[in-house]
C-alpha cells in the first residue's frame, strides 16, 4: 500500500511507537512466556523441562478449578447484569434536567477513583463491625453476623463490586445519552409515545453501541476479578468466593504450581476472549438489526 | 524525513530496551565487602536486627550489613531466586519457602561449623526433616510456641484451673460458660487461624510416621484423622457468635479486653495484646488434644532461621555475621524483643506471659506445627474454614467429618505431584 501525496509527520511516530515498545516489553512479552511456561514444568526458579500438555490436563482433573469456574461465572453474570441495570437507570436520571445534576454526577463518579484494595479493606470494616452493630441494636439476626463470614459471603462482594462498577459504566451511559437528538423525544411526545416505549424503541436503540461497549468491558472485569476479592475475603470462607483468578495467585505464587496455574491462566485468557468475541457478534448483529 | 524518523524510531527503542536492562542489574562496588540479610518476618524484626548489625559493624570495620525485609517477602525471595540473585544471609521461617529454597540447592551446608553446636537438637532436627540430604541449611535461630493463650484473671474468676487433659479442657469451658464468661474467642474470618487449632490436635493425636507414610501416599486422613477432625468440631461449640466473621485483629482486641477467656494461637499475638491492653494477665498453656497428660505437647516450629546462600560472594563475612548472632548475649536480646524463644541451649525466655509453658520448650518437650510437612499447595486453611462453615450451618458432626477427610484426601493428592 503507497500513501500518497500528503508525507507522514515524523511526530505521530513519536506518539505512538514508545508506546508499542513499552507496552511490548510490559505486557505482550511477559505474556508470551506465561504461554510458554505453561508447557514446562518450571517452578518459578531453577531448572525446568518441556511436558507437552501435562498442565492442561492437570488444571481440568482439579475439582477446585471447576468450582472456581462456576463461582466465577456465576459472580460475573449477576454482576455484570445489575451493574448495567442500575448504571442505565442512573444515567437516564442524571440525564435529565435535575438539579444538582453536576453534584450528583461526581458522587456517583467517586467510586471510580478510588483503588479497589482500599474500597475493598474500607468495606471489610463496615461488614464487620457497622453492619453488625446495626442488626443488634435493630434486633434484625440476618444483619448481625458478618455477611463475609457466612454462605452469602459473595453477595457481600457483589454488592462492593457493584458500587464501584457503577460509574465507569455511567459514565459510558452518559456519553451515549448525550449523544441522542432531543429533536426525536419531542417528535415522539407530539406522537403521544409513552415513556416506557420511547426507552425501548428510541432511547435503547440509540445507545445500542454504548451498551455493547459495557456489556463487553463488564464481562471480561468480572470474569477476572480479583482485588476486591482479596482485600475482603481472601476467597474464602473456605472455597466459596475464590474466583480463577484469585486461584492462579494462590495456587501459583503461594503453593509452589507455577507452570500449571501459567496454564490455568492461558485457560482463563482463551474462555475471556471466545467470550468476548460471541459478544461482540451478536450484540453488533442485534445494533445493525436496531439501525 | 521518513528514513529519519525510522532511524529516530529504532534508536528509541534500543534506548528503550537498554535502560529498562540496567534498571535490573544494579552492582556498584565500594571497599567494603557488603552482605544483604533478608528477612521474611515483615518488618517484625528488622529493629532488632539492625541493631545487630550496627554492633557487628562497629567491630568488623570492612562490613556493610544491610538489612531487607519487604512486605510479601516469600514471592519476593522466589523472584530473586528466578533471577539468581539470593541474598547473601537469609533470616527465614522453617517452611515451606525454606524448603523449595533447599531443594533447588541454593543453599550453603552449615553441619560443620562450630556455632551449630549450641542449638537445641529436637529443633535441628525439625530443619533436617524438611531438607533434602543429611546436611544443615538452615541455623534454626528463634522459634514460636502455639497452643491456649488465656487470661489468668477470668480463669481466677470462675475458679478455672488449667486444664492437663481433653476432658478437664471441655469441662473448663462448661464453667467458664456457666460463670457467664466467653470461653473461647476465634477469628476464621481470617482463614489461618484455623491451623494453630488444628496443629494443636494433630501434633499431639496422630501417629508419629504420618507425615511420612501420607507423603507416599500408604495412609489417608480419612483413615486416621476421624478424631482430630470430630475434636476440632467440639471445640467449635464454645466459640463467641459470629466466629467465622470475627477478623485476627478484632478478635485479638475482644480478648485483650477481657471479653473471652480464651484464644487458640501463638506466643506471637501477645505483642498485639499488650498493645491494646497493658495490664492484661495472659499466659499459655499447650492444647490439652489427649487424655493422656503426657502425650500433649507443645507446638513450636523454627520461626526463624539463618542461611547462607550459595551464590553469596562475601560468604565469609556473612558467616561472621551468623556467628556474632548466635551468641548467647544475642540470642537473648532477640527473644526479649521479639517475645519469642531461642533455639539455642540456656537461652530462655523469662517473661511471664509465657511462663506455663517454658518449660515444655527447654526441655524439648515439643512437636513441630504438623502443616509444615504438607506439600505447598495443599491448602488445609480453606478446608479447615468450609468444615466450620458446614458445622455452623448446623450439618451433621458425622457428615461433616466425612466429607471433610475425604475432601482433604483428594486435595493432598493434588498437591503432592512431583513434577
Amino acid at each position: 500500500m503507497k500513501i500518497t501525496g500528503k508525507k507522514i509527520n515524523p511526530a505521530f511516530y513519536l506518539m505512538t511507537i514508545p508506546i508499542a515498545i513499552l507496552f511490548f516489553i510490559f505486557h505482550t512479552l511477559p505474556f508470551l512466556k506465561g504461554v510458554f511456561y505453561s508447557f514446562t514444568d518450571w517452578q518459578g526458579y531453577g531448572n525446568w523441562n518441556f511436558v507437552g500438555l501435562k498442565n492442561y490436563l492437570y488444571v481440568f482433573t482439579d475439582p477446585d478449578v471447576t468450582g472456581s469456574y462456576i463461582f466465577t461465572f456465576k459472580f460475573a453474570i449477576a454482576a455484570t447484569i445489575l451493574v448495567n441495570v442500575l448504571s442505565l437507570l442512573l444515567a437516564m436520571g442524571l440525564n435529565s434536567k435535575i438539579k444538582f445534576q453536576n453534584t450528583l454526577k461526581s458522587i456517583y463518579f467517586l467510586p471510580y477513583m478510588l483503588g479497589t484494595l482500599i474500597i475493598g479493606f474500607v468495606f471489610n470494616f463496615i461488614f464487620a463491625n457497622l453492619v453488625p452493630q446495626f442488626g443488634k441494636t435493630f434486633g434484625i439476626s440476618a444483619l448481625s453476623t458478618n455477611i463475609l463470614g457466612t454462605d452469602h459471603a459473595w453477595i457481600g462482594i457483589l454488592i462492593v463490586t457493584i458500587w464501584q462498577s457503577l460509574a465507569f459504566n455511567t459514565l459510558i451511559y452518559l456519553a451515549g445519552l448525550q449523544t441522542v437528538d432531543h429533536e426525536i423525544y419531542e417528535a415522539a411526545e407530539m406522537d403521544g409515545v409513552g415513556t416506557i416505549k420511547k426507552f425501548f424503541k428510541i432511547t435503547f436503540p440509540l445507545i445500542a453501541p454504548f451498551f455493547t461497549i459495557n456489556m463487553v468491558l463488564s464481562v471480561k472485569g468480572f470474569l477476572m476479578a480479583f482485588d476486591q476479592i482479596m482485600a475482603m475475603t481472601g476467597g474464602g470462607p473456605g472455597n466459596l468466593t475464590t474466583t480463577i483468578s484469585v486461584l492462579i495467585y494462590k495456587r501459583g505464587f503461594q503453593g509452589g504450581q507455577f507452570a500449571v496455574q501459567s496454564a490455568n491462566a492461558v485457560v482463563l485468557f482463551l474462555v475471556v476472549v471466545i467470550i468476548s468475541i460471541i459478544q461482540l457478534r451478536v450484540l453488533e448483529k442485534r445494533e445493525e438489526k436496531l439501525n | 524525513m521518513r528514513k529519519f524518523s525510522k532511524q529516530l524510531s529504532c534508536l528509541l527503542a534500543i534506548l528503550l530496551f537498554v535502560a529498562s536492562l540496567a534498571g535490573c542489574g544494579s552492582s556498584s562496588s565500594s571497599g567494603k565487602e557488603k552482605i544483604e540479610v533478608f528477612s521474611t518476618k515483615n518488618a517484625e524484626n528488622t529493629e532488632i536486627l539492625q541493631s545487630m548489625a550496627t554492633e557487628f559493624e562497629k567491630t568488623h570495620k570492612n562490613v556493610n550489613v544491610e538489612i531487607v525485609s519487604p512486605s510479601d517477602a516469600g514471592t519476593v525471595l522466589k523472584t530473586r531466586l528466578t533471577k539468581g540473585n539470593l541474598p547473601d544471609v537469609l533470616a527465614m521461617g522453617g517452611d515451606a519457602t525454606f524448603m523449595e529454597l533447599q531443594k533447588a540447592g541454593t543453599l550453603e551446608d552449615l553441619s560443620k561449623k562450630s556455632y551449630v553446636n549450641s542449638v537445641q537438637p529436637a529443633y535441628k532436627k525439625m530443619v533436617t526433616s524438611i531438607s533434602k540430604g543429611s546436611g544443615l541449611y538452615g541455623v534454626p535461630y528463634a522459634t514460636n510456641a502455639s497452643g491456649v493463650l488465656y487470661n489468668k484473671t477470668l480463669f481466677k474468676k470462675a475458679g478455672v484451673k488449667v486444664p492437663q487433659t481433653w476432658d478437664q479442657f471441655i469441662a473448663a469451658m462448661q464453667k467458664l460458660k456457666k460463670a457467664g464468661i466467653q470461653p473461647l474467642e476465634l477469628t476464621f474470618k481470617d482463614s489461618w487461624t484455623t491451623l494453630p487449632i488444628w496443629n494443636g490436635l494433630a501434633g499431639s493425636l496422630q501417629s508419629k510416621d504420618f507425615t511420612t507414610q501420607r507423603l507416599k501416599n500408604k495412609t489417608t486422613f480419612a483413615k486416621t484423622h476421624q478424631e482430630i477432625a470430630q475434636k476440632y468440631l467440639q471445640i467449635l461449640n464454645y466459640a463467641q457468635p459470629d466466629f467465622m466473621g470475627t477478623t485476627y485483629n478484632d478478635g485479638n482486641k475482644a480478648f485483650a479486653l477481657g471479653k473471652a477467656a480464651m484464644l487458640l494461637n501463638g506466643n506471637y499475638v501477645i505483642p498485639e495484646l499488650k498493645k491494646t491492653n497493658k495490664k492484661i494477665d495472659v499466659d499459655m498453656f499447650p492444647l490439652p488434644a489427649s487424655n493422656d497428660a503426657a502425650q500433649n505437647r507443645i507446638t513450636s516450629g523454627v520461626d526463624v532461621l539463618l542461611a547462607v546462600s550459595k551464590s553469596s560472594a562475601n560468604k565469609e563475612a556473612a558467616e561472621q555475621f551468623i556467628s556474632f548472632m548466635m551468641k548467647k548475649s544475642n540470642a537473648q536480646k532477640y527473644v526479649d524483643d521479639q517475645f519469642a524463644f531461642s533455639a539455642i541451649k540456656g537461652v530462655e525466655q523469662q517473661d511471664a506471659s509465657v511462663s506455663g509453658i517454658r518449660n515444655n520448650i527447654a526441655d524439648g518437650h515439643v512437636v513441630n506445627f504438623p502443616d509444615h510437612y504438607y506439600p505447598a499447595g495443599f491448602d488445609l486453611a480453606s478446608l479447615l474454614s468450609n468444615l466450620s462453615l458446614n458445622a455452623e450451618n448446623g450439618m451433621t458432626t458425622n457428615k461433616n467429618v466425612t466429607q471433610f477427610l475425604k475432601k482433604a484426601d483428594t486435595s493432598y493428592n493434588t498437591a503432592n505431584v512431583q513434577n
